[in-house]
Parts: structure tokens; C-alpha cells; sequence
């Protein structure tokens, strides 16, 4: 009995159900993380029923059902109650000023669908939940079936739409028609900022620049009062349609229709409907601009600035990287030193993160981008041009954060190069570089790729040190645009994972921004997935080219 | 027992070789990789040109050290140590003035594993003239299709240039070797165990390749195989303990060896 018992453990089969256990948990933890974040992250953007519920003090509800929760409290004497409750997005943030609402379900009367409760997404407080009661087009007023009310409302909508775009037309018209006089007045301002005194020169110059001004005014004035004219009128036009909405408890309020960025009848639509409305939404939140400090509307300044701070940050650190492994295996003479450079850069990939922030801040911001602007930008001192945080500078923190991945990935890339091959071509008179151009690079190529798949995976996720060194809640412009000179690495950009963080931690409204932290986070992961894909695919071509290389 | 194993050059060879041009010639070469062990001690050796000589001995005698030396291949082993004089072509090849470079243009060299690199048949035979500057592509299509040709290897695969050279068998593989040695146009070849990793088959094919190379180059080969040796070289140096203890053409070397050891090596009483 003893023997066998010894055996069972000699032969090891504890330890296979062991290491098969410690699999199958990881297993289970990566798909109960994807689960978690596919379910909640996607289904956000199903179009629910709104409920009416009514209470049996005879309030009234409309609105999302959220969740429910049950408590189990047990008193003194030990009987046991159960409390039932359940929570429902009401909106109407302007009116209740909270959006969710918790009511006891033994409170609860009736919960019906009326086929004609209608949810409105606001560009500004949330959603808006009611009844259409009116639609007034300038002076039109229709008052009909709700059907008819919904279909002009929605034809108001377009209108609103293309005369916000003309209205924006006109604005950019109008800035482009003063920016002359502007940069007159920035060079009078230029003279007079922090002066008391001025010279003769300066009072000339400045009496000079003020008779242009005033001449310069006068000559767009006629140009300047006609689009101002226009923008009046559009935005009149704009203001003059609106939609009365009945709320559920009866009140009725005045809907701007340039504050709506759609509505729908959740109510009335059956499962087709309610798919295309969700890709829609899908749509909308992977190409649109953020609303509501970021609890509502699309990610796409978060996505672009990810993505193009990953590229640039892979453009910084593989030629760095491939360069210091190049030199390190094939130029350096092997001893303690590059033992000791070999341990320090293998260390430097332990060093946490916010530690490079730190050293993004102080180094790259301060110290360059603070040298750059007292070279070429003092006009404009104190205030920085490009010492401050900017896409630039986070790319280089985390181009020198994966800096290590990337060398170790490559040394073991050239490493691979069979020593064969690399004898062979000096032996036909090929130089070092020529060698290393031509057999050594081609063949660590996958090691490399491999490299830029670690990096990009570590960098695309790493929040901390880009707190500090460029990423913003809100981005006024993208780092890449169609203007002059379309690059603007030294802008502040957004970031999914910043996003992520400050949606769930940091917005004013945590309850209905939870969702949002879901599907963004389902973003990242994508994000950085697709990424990975790209360079797996590379590498595998690479791979086919060079394969079984070593003879 | 005391074998006395310096050797010194017979007086019948120095008759023979008296009609020969020297194209490699060693003065008194040491080669040391660690200090206190030389690889190759008093090496005194004349190569005759547009022959095959070939180096036979034990294993770990220092053939291939001897051999790796006159492209000096060596110099890729950190702390080596070399005393004496390789004189090419009368050149000392350790002058400062030898561009390494062009020294291995002149000095092709075949390895014992083939190493072709992962790239097209083509691109293995134009890498040599390529990276010496050769950039005609006219030019490099002639070379390659020669370099083929003499290695016998054109047949087999002037359908199929743009394949990957991995693609071919191994003796193949060994004869793109030689064609890309021969690409360069060199005045020496050195090989080593060119055909030790082959099948009988290939090596044959090997070995009538080297044949059709005697006269037009200078071969020096490396060979465990003593019935090769034989067969293919024209000159032969027995080696020993890192000192060349026998060198004669080949006929006298197999048939009337000055040395004892030699004679106690050739007839398989050791080694
Ligand atoms: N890179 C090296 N570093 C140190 N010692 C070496 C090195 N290469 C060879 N040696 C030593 O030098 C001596 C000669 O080696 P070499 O390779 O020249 O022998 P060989 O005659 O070619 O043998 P084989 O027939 O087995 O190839 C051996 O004792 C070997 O251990
Ligand atoms: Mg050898």
C-alpha cells in the first residue's frame, strides 16, 4: 500500500493534474476577462424597451430598465426579509438631475411600453426620455399622430444638420477673413506685453501698426458684416426648430433640435430595426467625437491618438533597438562591459513604468523640449511651445520603456543567424557591414518583428507614463490633420487607456459612464490585437522567405 | 617512448617542386588560439599554383587551422596568436597594407557544412561580386552562369535560378559553394572536408569538379579520407600534432613515405 502510494508520486501523476489545473485556470481567467468585457462592452449598444413604471404612490417613470439587486436582511428576532429592488435610466438630467433611479419592486404597480416613448440623444445632458407633443419648423407648428410627428421631426433633423455644417462653413470663413487684422493685433501685443516704457522706434512702429488696423478693419468691414449677417440667420433659422416633448409625469419641454444628435422609438422597433440601429451606434462610437466629458459619444480621437502614438513610438524604438543589438553581438568585443550593458538593459524592462514618465517629463519635456523653445521659440516665453507634453514625447518615453524588449528580441533574432552563413560571406570578401546588411539583418528579421510585437503590445496599454508626458481628457485637434504642416507632434492627444481611466474614475457620472469603460476597454484590446496581427503577419512572411535557414 | 615527429621537407620533393610555381608559401608559422598551447608550430610549407594539394592527419592535428589561416579566417576567433610569415603570391598577408577583403576575393574558401545563404540560387553565386562591387547585371548573369558551369551544378539548375537555394540537395548545396567561391574569380581555393558531410554519389560529383578546377586554380582540401586524397590531389602534406611532418607528391607520399609516421598513418596502424 506504501509502495503504490510512493509510486503514485514517483511517476508524476500529481503533478500533470497539477500543471493541467494551473492551465486550466489561466484558461478560464482569459475567457472569463473577454466574457466579461464582450458582454458588457457590446451590449450597450442595444436599443432597450423603455418601461413606464408606475409606483404605488402614484409616481411615474420612463425609462431604460439597468438592473436589479436583491437584499437579504435578517432582524433581531431573525425573520428574514428579502428586498427587492431595481434601477432604471431615466435621464432627463436636466429636469432630475440624476439619471438612474432606484425603485422597490414591491412598489411598483405597472410597468408598460407605450409604443410612442421616444429617447432622445442630447449633445448635452444625456439622454432625454418623453413624448413627441409638437414639432415647430419656423412657423410651421405640427401637432398630429405621434407616427407623422416623429417622421417631420426626423426630416427636421437633417434640415438642422446640413444648416450646422453651412454654419460652420461660415465661421471658418469668417476666421480666415480676419486673420489678417488678428496677426496685426498679435504684433501690437508682441510690442506692449510687459512694457511701461517705449522707445521712439517702438512708438513709431506701434502708431504705424494701429493705423493699419483700423484700415485694415475698415477695408473687410463691408465683407466681415455680411457673413456675420449670414451666420445670424442661420442660426436663427436653427433655433426657430424645436420639439415640444411631453415627459412621463406630464411636463412638457422645449427641445432644441441642434441639441439632438438622434431619437428613436425603441418601443416600436423589432429586432432588424433595433440591429441597424445598433451598428449605427457601434459606428458612432468608434468614429465619432467624445460628448459629455467623454460618457457619451464615439472614442475615435482616443483610437487615432493610440494608434498613431504606437507607430511613432515603433518608429523611434526599432531602429534605436536593432542598432545597440547590431552593435552589442557584433561590433563589441565580449567581456564584463557588455555582460554589464546586457544586465542593466534586461533590467531596464523591469523598472515600472511611471518611473519612465518621470524621466519623460524630466528629460524629454523639460530638458529638450525646454532647451528647443529658449533656441527658437523664446519670443513666445514663458508660455512653452514644445516643452510641454505632446504626442512627441510620450511616443520617445515609451519607444525608451520598450527599448529593452526590442534589443533582447533582436540579439536573440541575431543570435539565430547561423555563424555558417555569416563566415561564409566574409569569406567571400564581404565587409562587416556588408555581412551584417545582408545575411545578418534579413535573418533577424522575425526576431525583430517579434520584438515590435512585444513593444507595441506593452506600449499600446500603458497609461501611467503618458499621464505625464502628453495625454489629455480632451483633445481640442488631432495630432494629424489637414493642416500645414499635417504633423503636429507637438499637440496633446487621447488615448484608449487614459480614456479608459478617466471615463471610470475620474467623469462626474460614474453610473452612466460605466458601460462606456466596457466597450472602450473591449476597443483597446482589439486595438492592440489587430496591431499584433499585423506584425505576426509580417513576420510569418518573413519567416517563409528565410525558412529552415539553419541548413 | 619519444616519437620524434619534426619533419623536414624530403630532398626528392624539393626536385619535384623545383618545377613548380609557389602561390602559398608558410615561414616558420605558430599559430597559438591560447597562449600556452600552439595549434601549429615551425610550419614551413610551399604550395605549388594551379594544383591540388591536399592535408591529411589525425583529427585535431591543426589541418583545418592551417588551412583557415591563409584566408585568414582566424582573425574571427578573438585572442589569437600568429607568429611567422603566409606569404601569397609573395605578399606577407598580415602586411597592413592586404585589405582583408580583397585577400579573401583571391582566397575562396568551401566549408565542411554547406552553407549556402537563405536566399535564390542566383543571389548565392552573384553575392560574392556583388559585395566586391560588381553591380552590371549583364555582367553578374555571365559570372554566375560560368561560375555554374564549372561547378558543374548549370545543368541541374538553370530552370530554377529564382528557386531558393535551400531548396537543393545536399551535394548540390555544396557545389552552389564552390560556385560561389569561384564567382569571385579567385587565384586559391581552400576546402575543407568539402565532402565529409556527403553521399558517396555527391562526393564523386565533388570530386570530379575538383578535378576539372586543377589547372585554372590553385585547390587546397582538406580530407579525412585518404583514398580521396589520393585520388584527387596532386601534392600532399601529412600533419601531426599542429607540425607538418611529411610533404610530397601525392604518388611518392602514398608509396614511399620518408617518414615512419607517415607510413604507420597511410597503412591505418593509427590515427
Ligand atoms: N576556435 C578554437 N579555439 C580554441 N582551440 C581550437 C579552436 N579551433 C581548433 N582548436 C584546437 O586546435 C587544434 C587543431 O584544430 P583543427 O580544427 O585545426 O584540427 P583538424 O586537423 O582540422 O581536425 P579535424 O580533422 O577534426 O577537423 C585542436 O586541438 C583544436 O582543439
Ligand atoms: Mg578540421
Amino acid at each position: 500500500m506504501k509502495q503504490s502510494y510512493k509510486d503514485y508520486f514517483q511517476k508524476g501523476d500529481p503533478y500533470v493534474l497539477l500543471t493541467s489545473l494551473g492551465l486550466l485556470l489561466t484558461f478560464a481567467m482569459v475567457v472569463m476577462l473577454l466574457a466579461i468585457i464582450l458582454v458588457k462592452g457590446l451590449g450597450i449598444f442595444w436599443p432597450e424597451d423603455l418601461v413606464k413604471t408606475e409606483l404605488k404612490n402614484k409616481k411615474v417613470y420612463l425609462g431604460e430598465f439597468w438592473a436589479d439587486e436583491k437584499n437579504i436582511s435578517k432582524d433581531e428576532a431573525g425573520t428574514v426579509t428579502i428586498t427587492k429592488k431595481e434601477q432604471y435610466k431615466i435621464g432627463n438630467r436636466d429636469i432630475y438631475g440624476l439619471d438612474f433611479v432606484w425603485l422597490k419592486s414591491d412598489d411598483v404597480v405597472s410597468r408598460l411600453k407605450p409604443e410612442n416613448a421616444t429617447q432622445f440623444e442630447r449633445w448635452e445632458y444625456g439622454n432625454m426620455y418623453g413624448t413627441i407633443k409638437k414639432v415647430h419648423v419656423g412657423d410651421e407648428t405640427i401637432s398630429d399622430s405621434d407616427a407623422i410627428m416623429f417622421q417631420k421631426a426626423n426630416d427636421a433633423l437633417d434640415k438642422v444638420d446640413v444648416m450646422k455644417d453651412e454654419l460652420k462653413e461660415l465661421q471658418t470663413e469668417l476666421t480666415d477673413l480676419l486673420s489678417p487684422l488678428n496677426s496685426i493685433r498679435r504684433e501690437i501685443s508682441l510690442i506692449k506685453i510687459n512694457k511701461g516704457y517705449y522707445s521712439d522706434l517702438e512708438k513709431e512702429q506701434l502708431a504705424k501698426l494701429e493705423q493699419f488696423e483700423i484700415d485694415t478693419a475698415a477695408k473687410l468691414k463691408s465683407e466681415h458684416e455680411r457673413i456675420q449677417e449670414r451666420i445670424n440667420k442661420t442660426t436663427e433659422r436653427i433655433e426657430s426648430i424645436y420639439l415640444i416633448v411631453e415627459t412621463v409625469d406630464g411636463a412638457e419641454k422645449e427641445l432644441q433640435l441642434s441639441k439632438v444628435v438622434s431619437f428613436f422609438q425603441p418601443n416600436k422597433m423589432n429586432v432588424i430595426d433595433k440591429s441597424i440601429h445598433y451598428a449605427a451606434r457601434v459606428w458612432e462610437f468608434v468614429a465619432g467625437e467624445p460628448r459629455e466629458s467623454n460618457t457619451e459619444g464615439g472614442v475615435f480621437p482616443a483610437i487615432f491618438g493610440t494608434v498613431m502614438m504606437v507607430i511613432l513610438m515603433s518608429i523611434f524604438v526599432v531602429p534605436f533597438g536593432v542598432m545597440a543589438a547590431i552593435y552589442l553581438n557584433e561590433y563589441a568585443t565580449q567581456g564584463p562591459i557588455t555582460r554589464m550593458i546586457r544586465l542593466s538593459v534586461n533590467n531596464l524592462a523591469g523598472v515600472p513604468s511611471i518611473v519612465y514618465g518621470i524621466f519623460g517629463l524630466g528629460f524629454f519635456i523639460y530638458i529638450v523640449g525646454g532647451s528647443i523653445d529658449q533656441l527658437f521659440f523664446s519670443d513666445k516665453l514663458p508660455e512653452p511651445t514644445i516643452g510641454t507634453g505632446g504626442i512627441l514625447w510620450a511616443s520617445l518615453t515609451l519607444a525608451l520603456l520598450t527599448l529593452p524588449v526590442v534589443v533582447v528580441a533582436t540579439e536573440e533574432g541575431i543570435l539565430a543567424v547561423p555563424r555558417a552563413n555569416k563566415e561564409g560571406a566574409l569569406a567571400l570578401g564581404s565587409t562587416k557591414w556588408q555581412m551584417i546588411r545582408k545575411i545578418v539583418l534579413p535573418n533577424a528579421m522575425p526576431g525583430i518583428l517579434t520584438g515590435l510585437i512585444l513593444a507595441i503590445s506593452r506600449g499600446a496599454g500603458e497609461v501611467a507614463p503618458l499621464m505625464i508626458t502628453g495625454v489629455v481628457k480632451l483633445a481640442p485637434a488631432m495630432p494629424l490633420d489637414g493642416t500645414f504642416p499635417f504633423f503636429h507632434l507637438d499637440r496633446k492627444f487621447m488615448h484608449l487607456g487614459f480614456h479608459i481611466y478617466d471615463v471610470g474614475f475620474q467623469s462626474p457620472n460614474v453610473e452612466a459612464a460605466k458601460p462606456m469603460v466596457y466597450s472602450t476597454a473591449l476597443l483597446l484590446i482589439i486595438l492592440v490585437v489587430l496591431l499584433n496581427l499585423l506584425a505576426i503577419f509580417l513576420r510569418n512572411r518573413l519567416r517563409k522567405k528565410y525558412k529552415s535557414s539553419s541548413f | 617512448m619519444v616519437i620524434n615527429i619534426k619533419g623536414s621537407v624530403s630532398s626528392e620533393t624539393k626536385n619535384e617542386m623545383a618545377n613548380e610555381n609557389i602561390i602559398i608559401e608558410t615561414k616558420d608559422l605558430n599559430f597559438y588560439y591560447t597562449p600556452d598551447k600552439a595549434a601549429l608550430i615551425d610550419v614551413n610549407i610551399q604550395i605549388p599554383e594551379k594544383k591540388v594539394t591536399a592535408f591529411i592527419g589525425p583529427s585535431g592535428c591543426g589541418k583545418s587551422t592551417l588551412l583557415r589561416n591563409f584566408n585568414r579566417m582566424n582573425d574571427l576567433i578573438p585572442d589569437i596568436k600568429v607568429e611567422g610569415e603566409i606569404l601569397i603570391e609573395g605578399q606577407n598577408i598580415y602586411d597592413p597594407s592586404v585589405r582583408l577583403e580583397d585577400l579573401r576575393k583571391k582566397v575562396g574558401m568551401v566549408f565542411q557544412k554547406s552553407n549556402p545563404f537563405p536566399m535564390s540560387i542566383w543571389e548565392n553565386v552573384a553575392f560574392g561580386p556583388k559585395v566586391n562591387g560588381e553591380s552590371n547585371i549583364s555582367n553578374l548573369e555571365e559570372i554566375v552562369e560560368a561560375s555554374l558551369v564549372q561547378a558543374d551544378l548549370w545543368r541541374e539548375v538553370k530552370d530554377r535560378l529564382t528557386d531558393s537555394a535551400l531548396d537543393l540537395s545536399g551535394g548540390q548545396q555544396q557545389r552552389l559553394c564552390i560556385a560561389r567561391a569561384l564567382a569571385n574569380k579567385p587565384d586559391i581555393i581552400l576546402m575543407d572536408e568539402p565532402a565529409s558531410a556527403l553521399d558517396p554519389i555527391s562526393t564523386g560529383k565533388i570530386e570530379e569538379t575538383i578535378d576539372e578546377l586543377r589547372g585554372k586554380y590553385t585547390v587546397v582540401i582538406v580530407t579525412h579520407n585518404m583514398q580521396q586524397a589520393a585520388r584527387v590531389s596532386d601534392y600532399t602534406a601529412f600533419m601531426m600534432v599542429g607540425e607538418l611532418v611529411e610533404f610530397n607528391d601525392t604518388n611518392t607520399l602514398f608509396t614511399k613515405p620518408d617518414k615512419e609516421l607517415t607510413e604507420e598513418y597511410i597503412t591505418g596502424r593509427f590515427g
